[in-house]
């Protein structure tokens, strides 16, 4: 995903990592998408009812998610929201993509909720801004 | 931690949400204290406009007044941004570890297959 610029401000996520992977977008989908598969790296207990609309809930030890699945797109894209019990929620989206070889696998967190106007659109400038003001958080 | 981020980061982001005043914070990030002449002088705008402007960061908690004789000084509270950075930083890092692990799976998987 392209970062947008002021206009789209609202599309541009907090928090966007990418890994490449030897696998085809079809093997990628499946560790994304089977309960199974997702236990294998996600989080120690992961229930999934893989439709659009269906619940995800995650748990890793005392650490306990749920929301629901928004887009279920067979290998290609797959997103959903997740909060913790009393805490905002956030939008989760991976995107898969063909190479030659293997897949790149991107997903991206953004928090939602009452304010989701104003959310999202400060991730790569507050990132900056962080930096710049580094030597006064440290502290 | 990191629920503040969503909680009270709103009103950070509504008031950063004007290049202007991402102008203003950044300058006042590397001014220290000032006055509202002394980052006007600093920014192509007038005192008057400064002034509107730290009024709404002091809205957002970002920047704190005081009073010095005849002056008011103006100082950045980096802490609301701390709270959103805090959110990025930590959520960048889970990802990064869930990515890997994710990686690994698949790999384990190819060289089963062959």
């Amino acid at each position: 995903m392209k970062l947008r610029d002021a206009q789209s401000d609202t599309e541009v996520p907090w928090v966007e990592r990418e890994t490449l992977v030897e696998a085809t977008p079809e093997e990628v989908w499946e560790a994304l998408t089977d309960e199974d598969r997702l236990e294998e790296w996600m989080a120690p207990e992961v229930e999934l009812d893989p439709v659009e609309g269906g619940e995800i809930a995650v748990r890793d030890g005392e650490d306990h998610r749920t929301g629901t699945i928004e887009t279920f797109e067979e290998s290609e894209r797959f997103a959903f929201t997740w909060s913790r019990p009393g805490e905002g929620e956030s939008f989760v989206e991976f995107t898969i993509e063909a190479l030659p070889g293997g897949s790149r696998v991107t997903v991206v967190e953004t928090p939602i909720g009452p304010s989701a106007i104003a959310f999202g659109a400060w991730t790569s400038r507050l990132a900056r801004l962080h930096r710049s003001l580094s030597f006064t958080l440290v502290a | 931690m990191r629920a503040p981020a969503h909680r009270h980061v709103d009103s950070v982001f509504i008031a950063l949400a004007d290049p202007t005043r991402r102008r203003v914070v950044e300058t006042l990030a590397r001014g220290g204290t000032v006055t509202a002449s002394g980052l006007a002088s600093q920014l192509p705008m007038t005192r008057q406009a400064v002034a509107k402007h730290l009024s709404a960061l002091r809205g957002a908690d970002l920047v704190s007044m005081s009073r010095v004789g005849r002056e008011t000084h103006y100082k950045l509270r980096p802490q609301p941004l701390d709270e959103a950075a805090h959110w990025i930083q930590m959520v960048s890092a889970e990802w990064d570890d869930r990515l890997e692990a994710l990686r690994r799976s698949l790999a384990k998987r190819g060289s089963r297959a062959q």
